[in-house]
């Protein structure tokens, strides 16, 4: 994780700030930092996002392949996430610096997503125990400016919502085999249905109160932390603790009840923008990195 | 401006990918109106376009209408790169084409990049298929020519075969016409009409046929990967063109019997097709019945006699893989009124079926060869449509039907190129001096040569030298072509795709330019030559001492004919050395041959004959069977020596790379019916190895009671054609080398460089392993030699077809005026006829045996018995059985310009209502 290097006094400073419910950078303990998310932003994948969380910057890129499913649920899909840190972010991931963070960040990923609630896998099938559309979601981390984990998360959701699955057709061959065909229209594609991914919400103890969306200064004065999954309506797909200190157990129904209500924020105003993002689909000349 | 064009596909390995590309868009792309290729006034007329136009054709009318297309009054026509794209995607012949007339400065087509200019640019619209944004493409861009031409008061014209983009197009304000609608009023081209191919809802439907649907390719291929059907390349029978096979691909490559129009399901002889079998009930044995077109047209013959117990695989087609339609020589029919527009043509080409065409020319064209190209075959027309291509010249002529078997055998006779010409030597070339320090020099020796009378394409020599201690030095002497024509150049390259050198009856098509072939190359008597020699030390009783080949500079002393060389043999008064060494040639000769013959080489025979032709109007006055004398098989017994020889050099040399010649062992089905033949006669012939078919063929010749002495050459003939075609291939991909006919264990060509490409391939292996030449990467690599082998084999099948089709022709005209009777002898007994072959005029040909001679049918069933074990018919209480002799009248039947052929009548025996009296 990103280096910040603070003093002692800096660390109290902040402690103290957000004992007061006023973070060094003017939040309130449950305040955002501005998120500022783009889809559709690489041409060559089948869905993309791009997200900037302060200073915290990630690339999605989704793409999706014929596959045969797993054994043991025949008529599902797949989903493999894969989250590689550029040493661009920070000097440490280099060579193989950042595989602990990328291997952490997408156990958490695929814990949440790989789930009956979170996405209907079934509509990834095609042939029952032969094929099945294989989702390859990529994370490349830019930037690292604290949080990462609700960032990814949410650009996550951002590009599987971008994701356009060729309307594929299956028609019956010789003898049991299956034939399939293509559309002859790159655009015939069925989006991958988003209603209820979750996105992650990190809520940090710092001291003896809890703050979401940690900068990466106050990282650092963090003794433990929640990281759960909230779905649109609320509902937790997973949790899990993170950081070295411990939690008092009454305070965790606390925090728990935090994210759920953050998570639901969080939802309703990214799908607001995913909407609008869809509608106006070509027209507008994106921002990309250009 | 930067766009991205996205394509979705599926790799074969069943990987769909996306693929994304830039796609740039500019603002000065030329439209070829100013100053470019186009004219600024193209003078055209159409009667529906009022100015001044030019033409933008869409991709089905390009596709299709190609013909059109390159007629020479079409100009100033705009090519949009989405057509051509389309074009290149669906048809690669057609592509071609286009892309010469493109290149053509005379035809002013301009190929305008439509995509790429930022004016005639559109996006896919969404839920749009390739076809619909390419059809939408072509209109923006017809739109955006319109808008240019308007101050010009000129217009473009979008010519189309879509309905639906032409009613598109008029809602678009935008000058759209049909390609028929745009032809027929062009003004002061008629001819145009006929070339035009004709659009599905053109054509009239025939209520008495109905084939069956083909099934979808992707249905096909899926069918075939899983057993269910068999892939093949079609093969129509050369004596009934409702019946073929296929012979499966793999290792146990099977024949599968098609019969019968709905089967054959328009197929058409050549094409690549996907056949399911039948159930095994409905299994058939292929017919013995001769079907005749010509006789009666449209005759069929009911398949009443299916019904048999035991059949070979029986199948039907069921799906199209690949046509594989040429355009097609053939005559207009005569029945109808020359009025009307359609007609039916017939190919030259037996195993095509009759082609229905709509002309207007009929009148001029009756009694014409023409060229017609097929359309398509829609399922409700008994007939494939066409469509006129061009006409050759009137039937019966004999440079028309030159042409005609010619272009039916795909032989290249048109002149050599520029580029093949610029390869030649100086006319006045002579050996220049640095060659005689690198070559042995030979021109001492008594070299002869020795061939048939007229031939100027000398490419072998021989020579004879006594050592005094007991053996004798022979030596055969090849022109080194391989010294005139390098590997890589233009003429190395015309001369592989030519591959051979056709004789027709009249005129020679020269696989490399007469300089070479008939003087630089040729081995005349009258100087120095280059040559490739292989020297052998031999004993009296031809064991070989030792081989040796070498590059050479030799000088012929003398050029002889065969019956020169035999009266010099004979004549006791000459003892000059060029005799004693033919002598010495003619004594090996005989031994090399009894040895030969006693490893099993089947010594077979085919009737050849030579016309005698007229020196001024080059027709056939008379002619004569080819005479074998000693000196023939002398040269041809050396020649098959060096060729072993060679053989044996090469494959050591170059074990993976050799270029060689094979005889395949013919499997002993194809004996069945030519051994059941002379069982008939009492006559047991063993085929079991070649040399058990070389004694009892020899046995044969011994006098027996009842049969005429000829049987033992006609049993020859006919063991010819159970042969297999023997090939040539790469000895790196095949793993037997034998040649079945010579008995040889390898073999190969080297002594015919002028005619033959496989010799010239060959030559340089041999230089290459003497280190007399270098060796090239084209040379020692092995799928490459198998190619042009490939090729080479091709070639000399479709020269062979072509020398048979020429023997025919000349026959023809030979008895244009004459009436003979002549005794022949029958050689295939069928279900309604019999075979019959006239020695004297190597002649072949059918007797029906179910009408009279006029060929009205009068015989009805009853009176015709066919024993097909015994090999006989017996007619009105006649019997004729397999080897009889019989007399015939020949004759030459003109009453019908448009077939003329040769007709045979029986004479001898006497079978009522079926010989003709011998008064007429």
């Amino acid at each position: 994780m990103a280096k910040v290097m603070l003093g002692e006094s800096e660390k109290w400073f902040i402690i103290h700030g957000i004992q007061d419910d006023m973070r060094n950078d003017g939040r309130s303990c449950e305040d955002y930092r501005h998120i500022e998310v783009e889809t559709g932003v690489v041409s060559n994948t089948h869905g993309s996002s791009r997200l900037r969380l302060g200073s915290s910057e990630l690339l999605v890129g989704v793409k999706v392949e014929l596959g045969s499913p797993d054994p043991k649920a025949p008529t599902e899909g797949l989903i493999h996430f894969h989250v590689d840190c550029s040493p661009n972010a920070d000097p440490s991931f280099q060579g193989r610096g950042g595989e602990d963070l990328s291997a952490n960040i997408s156990c958490i990923l695929t814990r949440i997503y790989c789930n009956k609630s979170s996405i209907d896998l079934n509509t990834l099938g095609i042939i029952p125990h032969k094929q099945c559309w294989v989702v390859h979601v990529d994370v490349l981390i830019l930037e690292c400016g604290g949080n990462l984990l609700d960032a990814v998360s949410v650009a996550v959701k951002a590009a599987l919502h971008n994701t356009g699955v060729p309307n594929i057709q299956v028609t019956d061959g010789d003898e049991g085999t299956q034939e399939i065909s293509l559309p002859d229209d790159p655009n015939d594609v069925k989006f991958i249905n988003t209603i209820n991914a979750p996105v992650l919400v990190t809520i940090s103890k710092v001291g003896s109160r809890h703050v979401v969306d940690a900068s990466a200064e106050e990282e650092l004065c963090c003794n433990a932390s929640l990281v759960m999954g909230v779905t649109k309506r609320g509902r937790t797909t997973g949790m899990r603790k993170m950081g070295g200190g411990s939690l008092d157990p009454e305070s965790i129904p606390e925090m728990i009840g935090t994210g759920k209500n953050i998570g639901r924020q969080l939802h309703i105003s990214l799908d607001k923008l995913l909407k609008t993002e869809q509608g106006m689909a070509e027209d507008i000349e994106k921002a990309g990195y250009l | 401006m930067l766009k991205s064009k996205v394509i979705m596909v599926k790799t074969r390995s069943g990987k769909i990918l996306k693929i994304v590309r830039e796609h740039y868009l500019r603002d000065d792309i030329d439209n070829g109106l100013f100053g470019g290729k186009l004219e600024q006034h193209p003078e055209l007329q159409n009667d529906l376009v009022p100015s001044e136009h030019f033409l933008i054709p869409d991709t089905n009318v390009v596709l299709h209408q190609m013909d059109v297309l390159e007629h020479s009054c079409i100009m100033n026509v705009i090519m949009l790169q989405t057509v051509l794209h389309e074009v290149k995607h669906r048809s690669s012949p057609v592509y071609k084409r286009i892309k010469l007339l493109c290149a053509n400065p005379d035809k002013k087509f301009f190929v305008f990049t439509n995509e790429h200019c930022i004016d005639t640019y559109s996006a896919r619209v969404k839920g749009e298929s390739t076809n619909d944004m390419n059809d939408r493409l072509i209109r923006i861009a017809a739109k955006y020519y319109d808008k240019c031409l308007k101050d010009r008061n000129q217009t473009a014209v979008l010519v189309t075969n879509d309905r639906a983009n032409c009613a598109f197009a008029k809602k678009d304000g935008l000058n759209a016409l049909t390609i028929e609608q745009y032809v027929k009023n062009i003004v002061g081209y008629p001819e145009l009409l006929d070339k035009l191919a004709k659009a599905d809802e053109a054509i009239e439907v025939d209520k008495s046929i109905s084939y069956p649907e083909h099934l979808k390719l992707s249905q096909v291929q899926a069918g075939v990967k899983s057993g269910r059907f068999f892939q093949g390349k079609l093969g129509i029978s050369r004596e009934n063109y409702l019946e073929g096979k296929i012979i499966t691909h793999g290792e146990d490559g099977k024949e599968i019997l098609i019969q019968g129009r709905l089967n054959l399901n328009r197929a058409v002889h050549e094409d690549v097709v996907a056949v399911e079998m039948l159930p095994e009930d409905q299994w058939s044995n292929p017919s013995g019945v001769i079907l005749d077109v010509t006789v009666q047209p449209g005759a069929e013959i009911a398949d009443a006699e299916k019904k048999k117990s035991t059949g070979v695989p029986t199948g039907k087609v069921v799906g199209i893989i690949k046509r594989s339609w040429r355009p097609y020589c053939g005559i207009l029919e005569s029945f109808g009124s020359p009025e009307m527009t359609r007609h039916l043509f017939t190919p030259a080409e037996k195993r095509i079926p009759r082609i229905r065409i709509e002309t207007r020319q009929a009148k001029t064209l009756i009694g014409q060869r023409i060229v017609v190209a097929i359309d398509s075959w829609p399922r409700f027309s008994k007939y494939p449509q066409g469509h006129f291509v061009k006409a050759l010249g009137s039937v019966g002529d004999k440079d028309t039907e030159n042409e005609v078997l010619l272009l039916e055998h795909d032989v290249a006779h048109e002149p050599f190129s520029e580029a093949v010409l610029n390869c030649l030597p100086p006319s006045d070339w002579s050996i220049p001096n640095q060659e005689f320090a690198v070559r042995e020099d030979f021109r001492d020796l008594p070299i002869c040569s020795v061939d048939p009378p007229g031939c100027t394409d000398i490419d072998d020599c021989l020579h004879h030298k006594d050592l005094g201690d007991g053996t004798v030095e022979v030596g055969v002497h090849i022109a080194d072509v391989t010294h005139f024509i390098r590997p890589g150049t233009p003429i190395d390259n015309e001369a592989a795709t030519r591959g051979t050198t056709v004789y027709l009856c009249d005129k020679r098509i020269d696989m490399v330019p007469e300089l070479l072939s008939s003087n630089l190359c040729s081995l005349r008597d009258d100087g120095d030559r280059l040559a490739f020699s292989c020297i052998w030390i031999m004993k009296p009783n031809s064991e070989i001492v030792s081989t040796r080949f070498c590059k050479s500079v030799i000088r012929s002393k003398s050029s002889m004919t065969y019956a020169q060389a035999q009266m010099q043999i004979d004549d006791k008064t000459a003892n000059d050395p060029v005799t004693m060494g033919l002598r010495g040639l003619n004594k090996l000769a005989k031994i090399l041959k009894r040895a030969r013959i006693e490893k099993g080489a089947l010594s077979l025979s085919s009737p050849e004959v030579r016309f005698h032709v007229d020196s001024e109007t080059h027709d056939p006055i008379d002619l004569q069977n080819k005479e074998l004398r000693d000196t023939n098989s002398m040269v041809e017994e050396f020649m098959l020596l060096a060729n072993c020889s060679v053989a044996k050099k090469i494959q050591q040399e170059f074990p993976e790379c050799a270029v060689l010649r094979r005889h395949p062992e013919p499997p002993q089905s194809n004996f069945d019916v030519f051994l059941n033949a002379a069982k008939s006669r009492g006559l047991e012939l063993n085929a079991a190895t070649s040399r058990d078919l070389a004694v009892s063929l020899d046995r044969t010749e011994e006098p027996k009671e009842g049969i005429h002495s000829y049987i033992s050459t006609l049993l020859r003939i006919l063991a010819t054609r159970c042969m297999m075609q023997a090939v040539y291939f790469c000895s790196g991909l095949e793993s037997d080398f034998r040649h079945y006919g010579l008995a040889a264990p390898i073999y190969t060509h080297f002594t015919s460089p002028i005619r033959r490409y496989s010799d010239i391939m060959v030559h340089r292996l041999l230089a290459a392993s003497i280190g007399a030449d270098k060796t090239f990467s084209e040379l020692l690599n092995k799928t490459e030699i198998q190619n042009v082998c490939k090729n080479l084999n091709f070639r000399h099948r479709m020269a062979q077809y072509a020398q048979r089709a020429s023997v025919g022709l000349h026959t023809q005209l030979f008895f244009r005026s004459k009436v003979v009777n002549e005794s022949g002898y029958v050689i295939f007994v069928r279900k309604n006829a019999i075979q019959v072959l006239i020695p004297k005029y190597g002649l072949e040909g059918t007797v029906f045996m179910d009408r009279d001679f006029e060929g009205n049918t009068t015989v009805n069933a009853d009176d015709l018995k066919y024993i097909e074990d015994k090999c006989e018919i017996t007619v009105r209480g006649v019997k004729l059985c397999v080897f009889d002799e019989v007399t015939v009248q020949i004759s030459h039947d003109a009453t019908n310009v448009q077939h003329q052929r040769i007709n045979l009548k029986l004479v001898y025996p006497k079978i009522t209502g079926i010989s003709i009296p011998s008064s007429v």
